[in-house]
């Protein structure tokens, strides 16, 4: 079975502050080495599925970087492989850039997606999905006859409430979907059905119907094509059991990480392998004086200070005397000497000067911005 | 059409040596692929030393179970090793006409891929093994050798005179000509060891590897047979000089302290050194974690690992798990090794995926009845199972699991 990954790496409803100031949702960094465009992209490879393609609309520099040739997934393929989708200029079109709905960045990137072999496509967002079965997924959906399956989820972990913009779907009796919704408050998630941004669909009847949503001028994927064929088309839905992380907050992408603190979340979560972009860096190293716990360090990581409950990307240098807390430390950061940081984000690159404190709150984590020196 | 493509250097790496020395560390794999410093192999430090130098033509010759080795180098991707032209290649012996005929040394294995070296037309080639750890430049020794308008340049490192029995010594003029090899001198009349890097002028090799064909009595290696012929015959032979971290890796003991170098800040031997990194293949494992109960002092530790326990002055590769209450002390654990709790693991290195049972204790050393003031290090083979409440002592060799105390 041929099939096609088509993955979205923004996301118009998050409000990540800083964190996604100069790089895309998908490419922010998640369980101390990975990226999170890294967990789907895995699944994919994992489900023997090495044809997907990635759309990017904007601030997309770091993921280009990331993905590289895409090597490290093994998606450098003649049959298939891994494609960047990126917004480009037309003589006839002079606008470039802000895609105004997701229907918009498949139109624009239609003549790719045509020439893919792939019979069916996978539609994904950048939330953290790490073991669904994909081929199970297309089996279903073939054997539903549905024209479009919408995967849920009853379960957001790691969230006692579920953050603003998710949707919710409702399925009928027979497993069909017949309404979709917007979450508009933080609300308790017992027996809700929550869209994990999943969908298959035959690839030539997505061409159609992305063609037609274009010419009446309809630009989103959700509520322009989903929510107004509900009647239609047969839209079938299919439970993804694993964990889905999904973020849209400072506090949710803080949230998310402190999941893979848990043994067995981390034993769920990493049974098969996710790749990601290697760096060459040597092991961690651990100096006299140093107190560690609780905590993922990742690699070329020099740490002479206290860690506790928190997520260290890697190449972070971490002075003596220095505490920190409830913090995600990313790449090549220094934290010099009796520093005391406590839910604090420390984007890429940064510098934190002896003697400096930061403190935010698990509601409200403090967050500095990539490269800044405090 | 075609397109004549030539290399001027290119690397021929003897990795089919046993390292019989290394017991059961070899029972299961080649002595290069042997790990090393955390998370990577004995043969990464050759492959990126070369890469580093700009030498991107490699053959590894392989003979002695090489299965692990070529999994391992697989398309040579890990060190930019996949080409267009050139690469690495693995060049096991192979049958010709109507017989084959395994490597019967070193020269001879570099005797029978003539004709792979020759599909690159160079004027040099670098010969190297698979059994030290050092970070060289060998584009240096290359510009070396050809100002000397040498035949053959040996790398020579200045080692301590009353271990210098134990090498190839060079007896050299003032200008580092070389006049007289002598394989492991009883008096060593030098204190110049040879480091067994060596650059040959591809032509004048050539030469002298199809003469030793000739020669039935010859046991086709280059530190008794090639090297000895040249000098007689009056060929110009220089040593160059390394100023560096070098060491042989052959002995357990040797492997064990040049691991323990790598957590030795006094050592000049960096490992993160981002112009002059050591390249692997990833495990593509997650980060590590360290939990509640963990004491980290001095210590190296890798991806994938849980550690739960007590680490101090020891090495953990890839995916070693560390339960509460072990105590790991001046160790090397080895991809995938797990202890379990209360385990005591000291002065040892236990291969990939050893089980160490609940209470163990790995280099029990009984000094006042032992009476010796050297401590000997402990190994545990190659998925080798220690049953829970076992004590094996300091300096045993364990190759088969252990069901009670040694």
């Amino acid at each position: 079975m041929n099939i096609l990954g088509i993955i979205f790496s923004y996301s118009d409803r998050e409000n990540l502050r800083e964190l996604t100031k100069r790089r895309t949702l998908a490419s922010l960094p998640m369980a101390g080495k990975f990226r999170i465009i890294d967990f789907v992209v895995s699944n994919f490879v994992n489900d023997g599925i090495y044809d997907v393609s990635v759309i990017a609309r904007n601030n997309y520099h770091s993921l280009m970087d990331h993905l590289g040739s895409g090597k490290e997934w093994d998606l450098i393929r003649k049959r298939g492989g891994l494609r960047v989708l990126t917004p480009y200029a037309r003589s006839d079109n002079e606008k470039v850039g802000l895609y105004r709905g997701t229907i918009e960045a498949l139109a624009s990137n239609m003549h790719s997606i045509r020439r893919s072999m792939g019979e069916y496509v996978i539609l994904s967002g950048s939330s953290i999905l790490y073991s669904m079965d994909f081929n199970d997924l297309v089996e279903k959906h073939i054997q539903s006859n549905a024209d479009i399956t919408a995967v849920y989820t009853r379960d957001l972990n790691g969230f006692p409430t579920v953050p603003m913009g998710v949707s919710i779907l409702r399925f009928n009796d027979h497993n069909r979907l017949y309404d979709m919704t917007i979450n508009m408050e933080d609300m308790s998630q017992h027996g809700i059905t929550w869209s994990t941004e999943v969908f298959v669909i035959r690839k030539s009847l997505l061409e159609s119907l992305v063609a037609d949503a274009i010419a009446y001028g309809r630009y989103d994927f959700l509520e322009d094509i989903l929510k107004r064929s509900v009647n239609n088309l047969n839209i079938q839905g299919y439970e993804y059991k694993g964990h889905l992380l999904e973020f849209s907050s400072v506090a949710g992408y803080m949230q998310a990480n402190m999941n893979f603190l848990n043994r067995e979340f981390r034993g769920k979560a990493f049974k098969r392998p996710i790749y990601t972009k290697s760096k060459d860096s040597v092991p961690a190293r651990y100096y006299e004086g140093c107190q560690v716990k609780n905590s993922i360090i990742s690699d070329g990581c020099r740490i002479e200070g206290t860690i506790e409950n928190s997520i260290i990307s890697r190449d972070v240098r971490i002075g003596k005397g220095a505490v920190v807390k409830n913090s995600i430390i990313m790449q090549n950061t220094e934290i010099m000497k009796d520093v005391l940081l406590d839910h604090v984000i420390l984007d890429k690159d940064v510098i934190v000067r002896e003697n400096r404190r930061l403190s935010g709150h698990v509601t409200y984590p403090v967050v500095v911005e990539k490269a800044s020196i405090v | 059409m075609t397109y004549h493509q030539k290399k001027e250097v290119i690397a021929m790496l003897l990795a089919g040596g046993q390292g019989s020395r290394l017991g059961v560390l070899t029972d299961h794999v080649a002595k290069p692929a042997i790990p090393f410093g955390g998370k990577y192999r004995i043969i990464d430090f050759p492959l990126s030393n070369c890469v580093n130098s700009g030498i991107d033509t490699i053959g590894v010759l392989t003979q002695y179970q090489p299965l692990e080795l070529n999994t391992y180098i697989g398309s040579g991707q890990p060190w930019d090793l996949d080409r267009l032209y050139g690469g690495s290649f693995i060049l096991p012996p192979y049958v010709k006409g109507k017989a084959g005929e395994w490597y019967k040394g070193t020269a001879n294995a570099i005797y029978q891929n003539i004709k792979f070296i020759d599909l690159y037309d160079p004027d040099y080639v670098l010969i190297l093994s698979g059994d030290h750890i050092y970070k060289m430049n060998y584009n240096l020794m290359l510009k070396y050798h050809k100002e000397k308008k040498a035949d053959c340049t040996i790398a020579v490192i200045q080692v301590p005179w009353e271990e210098a029995g134990r090498f190839g010594v060079m007896n050299a003029d003032a200008d580092l000509r070389i006049r007289e090899f002598e394989e492991k001198p009883k008096e060593p009349k030098s204190n110049l060891a040879s480091m067994g890097v060596y650059i040959f002028s591809w032509q004048k090799l050539k030469e002298y590897l199809l003469k030793d064909k000739e020669d039935k009595d010859s046991q086709s290696d280059f530190g008794k047979n090639i090297i000895p012929t040249m000098l007689n015959q009056g060929e110009k032979l220089y040593a160059y000089e390394f100023k560096g971290y070098w060491k042989d890796v052959g002995t357990i003991e040797s492997l064990w302290e040049a691991n323990m170098d790598t957590l030795n800040q006094d050592v000049p031997l960096e490992l993160d050194d981002p112009p002059w990194r050591i390249y692997s293949r990833s495990s593509n494992l997650p980060p590590q974690f360290i939990g509640e109960h963990a004491q980290l002092i001095n210590s190296s530790i890798a991806d994938g690992c849980f550690i739960n326990g007590t680490v101090e002055n020891s090495i953990l590769f890839p995916g070693v798990q560390i339960e509460k209450g072990a105590v790991i002390s001046n160790s090397i654990l080895m991809p995938g090794v797990v202890v379990d709790e209360n385990a005591v693991v000291e002065y040892a290195i236990i291969a990939n995926k050893g089980k160490v049972g609940q209470g163990v204790h790995i280099g029990y050393w009984k000094l006042p009845e032992i009476g010796g003031k050297h401590r000997n290090i402990t190994v545990i083979g190659q998925e080798v199972l220690v049953a829970a409440g076992a004590v094996v002592p300091a300096g045993a060799i364990v190759g088969e699991n252990v069901i009670e105390e040694v």
